[in-house]
């Protein structure tokens, strides 16, 4: 049993090397894609997909769909669908008391952003 | 062992790793997030399963097939738990690896995220850590034990990292029951509470670096049987002071009044300084467990004990005489560690179904093929072992080389680290 501790051990750490080795050598092809061609959403194109199976999000200036995200999201779905259809940065930055999501988050919010919301009109 | 205590610690195991497993079961998602998930879930339910099989009460004990046997799952459980949730964290990284490398290491990074992770993080940690001190048997048992203890509080932080990340519907329960089997093993176990209070009547030496110790009840004496165990503290007495520690000792003699001896063997720091006890010393004794020599069959029997493996026999032969032909194989290194030979001596001459072999086998290893009867003389017979672990791992392999099924070969030691 000491063996296979040591042998799982090892191999852990060397796969989290191996990660953060990929992350440094190996960044993301091309970013510049993300922003081209970017449409432009006013809240009134948000609130027409307000549901759990067409659910989009505007956060910090970003308009986001995050339909197929959702069943992947951890907590429980009555915290994060309310916010479908809405400007939901204040709730994107205040989740577990009151502290921002995660870096992490962050990126992975990247995957679904379709476009930026349009400014309220003055 | 009966079917259902054969099969109760496995169908356990399997409840509790699949109970969690199914509640989160992932529809739709990549197969790396998913196995991510999985394997969480999978070793979630595993440590709690170990968490109940570090219990130590007669009747858990009982359903489950016997203190040994579940410590040896605790272990295996416990192993598994640890390796599955190694690949927890690697399985989620690897699902965000071929679209983005530094999403998958921020993924798996604790720098930059919030309690959520960090707590999963010193979870994984204090589980690596507490691993690696229960392998290292160098460390007094004493520091050892509540070093141990921290592998409990891995298994509540990696709880309460689900919690933070808004995953609480299912965990509350989980927490809660790990929470109380924890408080459980440490305030009945640990402080003794499951306990009953006896005190030391009279000690006597019976070998080099052994004594047997006779205890009194000072409140209800509890039940026990000849060959079974209890779990026995020493605390106080004019001039004695015990270690307090709960050690396993096999009972060897169960007296009228509730009295019960015990074998204590020099084995470590605490064992040591029982030798030297005296009357009036303070006791608690938990118990009792075991089933060694609880269900023989009626047919001849082969009995080998090895040093102090020699006490559940003797509490049997005191009791009366055995009702079935019995071959008593008793090994010892020298005529000085031989415990109570005289009197086991004196219970052959007047029991003549019991036939003593007594065996001063040196500081080597015995040749056990030389000293056990051949494979035709232990036909039909049921062999019953106690001793050192090697002895008792060389003993079984030599009675399978003489053709004995397992299922004819029953054995006890102590391995409770």
């Amino acid at each position: 049993m000491r063996r296979l501790y040591l042998s799982t051990t090892l191999l852990f750490w060397l796969l989290v090397a191996a990660f953060w080795a990929g992350s440094l050598y190996l960044p993301p092809a091309d970013e510049s894609l993300a922003t081209a061609a970017e449409k432009t959403y006013t809240k009134v194109d948000l609130a027409r997909h307000a549901t759990e199976e067409n659910c989009w999000m505007a956060i910090r200036g970003s308009v986001y769909d995050l339909s197929a995200y959702l069943p992947e999201h951890p907590s429980r779905p009555e915290l994060v669908l309310p916010w479908c259809g809405k400007e939901a940065t204040e709730a994107y930055n205040t989740k577990t008391k009151g502290r921002p999501h995660s870096p992490y988050a962050d990126e992975l919010l990247n995957k679904y952003r379709i476009g930026k919301l349009a400014p309220d009109k003055p | 062992m009966y079917p259902l205590r054969f099969l109760s610690i496995p169908m356990l195991v399997v409840a509790a790793m699949a109970g969690p497993v199914y509640w989160a079961l992932p529809v739709g998602l990549s197969l790396a997030r998913s196995l991510g998930i999985v394997v969480g879930w999978a070793g979630c339910g595993l440590l709690l399963a170990s968490l109940l099989l570090m219990l130590r009460e007669s009747r858990l004990a009982q359903g489950l097939g016997g203190l040994e046997r579940m410590y040896r799952w605790h272990h295996w459980v416990g192993m598994a738990a640890y390796v599955l949730l190694l690949a927890h964290p690697l399985f989620l990284a690897l699902d965000a690896w071929p679209d983005n490398r530094l999403l998958a290491w921020q993924t798996l990074s604790p720098f930059g995220q919030g309690w959520p992770v960090w707590l999963g993080w010193l979870s994984l940690l204090l589980l690596m850590a507490g691993l690696a001190v229960t392998f290292e048997k160098r460390i007094p048992y004493r520091t050892w034990r509540w070093l141990h203890v921290g592998l409990g509080l891995a298994v509540l932080f990696g709880l309460l990292h689900l919690v933070l990340l808004g995953i609480d519907e299912p965990v509350w329960p989980i927490l809660g029951l790990a929470a109380f089997f924890l408080g459980w093993r440490i305030v009945r176990e640990d402080f003794g509470l499951a306990a009953r209070p006896y005190t030391v009547q009279a000690v006597r030496p019976v070998a080099e670096g052994m004594v047997e110790i006779s205890l009194k009840p000072l409140a209800d004496a509890f039940k026990v049987k000849p060959g079974q165990f209890a779990l026995v503290a020493f605390f106080a007495g004019p001039t004695f002071r015990g270690c307090g520690e709960f050690h396993p000792f096999t009972v060897s003699a169960v007296g009228a009044d509730g009295e019960i001896r015990f074998g204590v063997k020099a084995l470590g720091d605490c064992t040591r300084k029982i030798q030297s006890i005296e009357p009036g010393v303070m006791a608690r004794v938990h118990g009792a467990f075991g089933d060694f020599l609880a269900e023989r069959p009626a047919v001849p029997q082969l009995w080998v004990a090895g040093g102090i493996g020699i006490t559940p026999f003797l509490s049997l032969l005191r009791a009366g005489p055995v009702n079935q032909q019995t071959v008593l194989l008793y090994l010892y290194r020298a005529e000085a560690d031989a415990a109570f030979l005289p009197e086991l001596q004196a219970l052959a001459e007047n029991d003549p179904k019991l036939s003593l072999q007594a065996v001063a086998s040196g500081q080597t290893v015995p040749d056990l093929n030389t000293l056990l009867p051949d494979a035709p003389s232990l036909a039909h017979h049921e062999c019953y072992l106690c001793g050192p672990p090697g002895m008792v791992a060389g003993l079984r392999k030599a009675l399978k080389d003489r053709g004995i099924a397992p299922r004819h070969i029953h054995f006890e030691n102590f391995e409770f680290r």
